[in-house]
């Protein structure tokens, strides 16, 4: 298993991290057996997946429209050919035709070579479902990575980066692995951070018992986007909201939607509707983060064993709620610099939120740019479905992934004087634009987007320097 | 041979097609709808969603945004297949005089019918040899090109030569009387009369049964596909309620009132 790498690929989780998540890898010998076992459960039970196998008809239109491909011109990161790691297999071990004319029809028996080629490539896949969005059939290839990566975890093949996420997930409630303690601390910090720099005092409660809202962050907020996280204060100290944030689980990103949709992420959703119980909240407010929110909204009705306590909302589609009702005083000229919005791929192609992004943030800057294409048509950052690797040649592949990104953001001039602003508002889109932008030398800044509420809502008390 | 391809492979080929389309709908039938995937943005409304679905459907609207000269060729070509289907029901049923029912007389229809026919035979033609070509011509095509998917081509082509040679070659020419009764001793198993039939016709019979064998094996059940794909990403959706519990309406001139306990309305499909 170690030493040779044919194909570009994360570094696996070792036996010990997989078992962890509750998994026995299986050995290479027993590898294929168990693979074409999985194949055809997840086809038979999948409908998407079943029409993605079969009504394929190879027009190549989703060829154009992928950003890995356009990246790296790799053919096997065209959509349909990803879907062909799949489609191949099991043409060749379910279907007459394919057990009749082989190679004829694009069948070809599964073999371990192309076990490790799927955990190459279904790893090389973003999941932003732009080849849906343009397939003349709605074939969802997304559909399929994520049936390619159910069958590879239940292999023992996830990535370490995930299957750690997963595992301090399953331990502490957030992704960073952060206790309760932790968090605390951060959030003094943070709420230190506030009064010095608006003077007001602003609470970022956790575990606050009797409260109405509870907030879901991404983990990521607390260290490496605090802004995000004082936004979301801001604005719920603003309206005099009585939220509270919960140690249990302090995570929007739901990383079962990204390697293993039965399991991981049903643990996760009950842990979310447990807690919203155990507080007695009456709404739960989901924070910036794209395949989180996409959980949250879309796979909670379908994943929770039993009814939904309290209704799951957007932070965004509550902010645009109170702007388009006059209820919030925002200062937009203090966020003047040239901006412009990165639309998350799940926000936009999954969660209906094109329209609500755009009401924040005309709202709260003054020279906002459009990319092109935009909404629904835009391209991904490069590292949706988390696939942001350190290990040198996978982040030679990520700075691929971003090329389109980075010409689309060029293309608007925001940062042409080096003071432009990158609007983000999920965490999976910051890591990976945090070193793209210097990697492509956009001369932009990364933000959040409750980032510009929270600072247009309390506008910096100005030091005299 | 003649005696094979009329009269006995057309009881296999129909029997295949059918039992053959109705298992592979049971099987993607069978198979489950788990999770809401629908693609955003969405209307909120059934009304909205079937006039986006409709969209798709009849005029390729995906295709159409994306790429315009794969969407002629690809919409012209099946909209050229629609209307010669619908060319072979109804010109065999009446004979060529179906356009009396909108007012012409029994010549000028047989003649509309024959001008329709043969333009769309030509159209047809024309768009299968550009999405052959582009098969060929473009890279991004060829690398997702299995030998199937150019071997279908050609056998639409086929099929479509034969239809145009007998419309465009009198010696080729067979009547709409000759087809009818042969569909009709067909259908009422009844031994058919080969006379006034040609090779042409023959091979035409051939490929169209080929093509109906293959079809519940192969990429062409795309045409169902669509339908059944359309129905899980092409839905309604409706957003829940805005409004966070216990907020006092601020300092504003709004005249909306904020919705206080945020009960939502019917989320999710």
């Amino acid at each position: 298993m170690a030493g040779e790498k044919k194909y570009k690929a994360p570094n696996k989780a070792t036996v010990a991290e997989m078992r962890a998540l509750f998994i026995d890898p299986v050995p290479d010998e027993r590898k294929v057996d168990e693979a074409l076992k999985h194949l055809k459960y997840l086809v038979e039970k999948y409908r998407p997946l079943m029409l993605a196998m079969e009504s394929c008809t190879k027009c190549g239109h989703c060829a154009e429209n992928c950003h890995t491909y356009l990246g790296t011109r790799d053919p096997n990161n065209i959509p349909t050919n990803r879907a062909d790691l799949f489609r191949k297999a099991w043409k060749a071990a379910y279907t007459l035709e394919g057990k009749l004319f082989g190679k004829l029809v694009g069948a070809e028996p599964l073999s371990l070579d192309t076990i490790e080629k799927m955990y190459s490539y279904f790893y090389q896949c973003n999941e932003c479902r732009r080849c849906a969005m343009v397939c003349p059939f709605g074939i969802d290839t997304c559909e399929v990575t994520f049936a390619g990566r159910q069958l590879l975890h239940w292999l023992g093949m996830v990535p370490k980066l995930q299957a750690q996420v997963g595992a301090a997930m399953y331990r502490t409630g957030n992704h960073t692995g952060l206790p309760k303690p932790g968090l605390v601390d951060t959030c003094e910090f943070l709420e230190e951070e506030m009064l010095e720099e608006t003077g007001v005092e602003i609470k970022i409660p956790i575990d606050k018992p009797n409260s109405d809202v509870l907030y879901i962050p991404s983990s990521a907020d607390f260290l490496l986007n605090p802004n995000t996280m004082m936004g979301a204060a801001k604005f719920f100290h603003y309206l005099g909201v009585n939220w509270t944030m919960s140690s249990e689980i302090a995570e929007a990103g739901n990383f079962g939607l990204l390697f293993d949709q039965r399991y991981t992420m049903r643990h996760n959703i009950m842990r979310l509707l447990n807690e919203a119980v155990k507080l007695g909240v009456k709404k739960i407010v989901w924070g910036e983060c794209g395949h989180g929110w996409r959980t949250g909204k879309m796979y909670v009705p379908s994943m929770a064993d039993r009814p939904i306590p309290v209704p799951i909302v957007h932070l965004h589609d509550e902010v645009s709620y109170y702007i388009r009702t006059g209820q919030l005083k925002l200062n937009p000229e203090v966020n003047s610099n040239p901006t412009t919005l990165h639309d998350p791929c799940n926000f936009v192609r999954a969660c209906n939120m094109a329209d609500t992004l755009r009401e924040v943030i005309t709202a709260v800057t003054t020279d906002f740019r459009e990319m092109t294409p935009n909404r629904e048509r835009n391209f991904c950052c490069g590292g949706g479905s988390a696939i942001l690797y350190d290990e040198p040649e996978m982040y030679d592949l990520r700075i691929k992934f971003s090329a389109k990104k980075a010409e689309q953001v060029r293309a608007t001039g925001v940062g042409e004087h080096g003071e432009g602003y990158l609007v983000a508002p999920c965490s999976i889109c910051k890591a990976q634009l945090y070193p793209m932008v210097e990697e492509h030398q956009l001369g932009v800044e990364v933000k959040g987007l409750i980032d510009l509420v929270g600072t247009a809502l309390y506008p910096p008390i100005k030091k005299n320097d | 041979m003649e005696y094979l391809v009329l009269q006995i492979l057309p009881y296999i080929s129909v029997t295949i097609f059918v039992v053959g389309v109705m298992y592979r709908l049971g099987k993607w039938a069978s198979a489950r709808i788990v999770h809401n995937i629908v693609l955003t943005p969405a209307p909120p409304t059934l009304g909205g969603a079937a006039v986006n679905y409709a969209a798709e459907v009849a005029l390729f609207r995906s295709l159409f945004k994306g790429d315009k000269s794969l969407w002629a060729g690809a919409w012209i070509m099946h909209f050229a297949l629609l209307n010669i289907i619908g060319g072979h029901i109804v010109g065999f049923a009446f004979l060529g005089e179906q356009f009396k029912f909108i007012g012409t007389s029994a010549e000028l229809s047989k003649e509309m019918s024959n001008l329709l026919g043969t333009t769309f035979g030509i159209v047809i033609w024309v768009a299968l040899l550009y999405l052959l070509y582009r098969r060929f011509a473009i890279n991004e095509v060829k690398l997702v090109s299995a030998p199937a998917d150019y071997l279908h081509l050609l056998l639409l082509l086929g099929i479509v030569t034969c239809g145009n040679l007998m419309r465009l070659i009198p010696e080729y020419g067979v009547h709409y009387e000759t087809a009818q009764t042969y569909f009709i001793q067909l259908a009422t198993f009844q031994p058919v009369h080969l006379e006034h039939i040609n090779f042409i016709f023959v091979l035409h019979l051939l490929l169209v049964q080929i093509l109906m064998i293959v079809f519940p094996f192969s990429k062409l059940m795309h045409l169902f596909g669509m339908f059944a794909e359309r129905w899980i990403i092409n839905r309604p959706y409706v957003e829940p309620a805005p409004g966070l519990p216990g907020v006092k309406v601020s300092a504003s001139s709004s005249t909306t009132t904020v919705t206080a306990g945020g009960k939502t309305t019917a989320g999710g499909v």
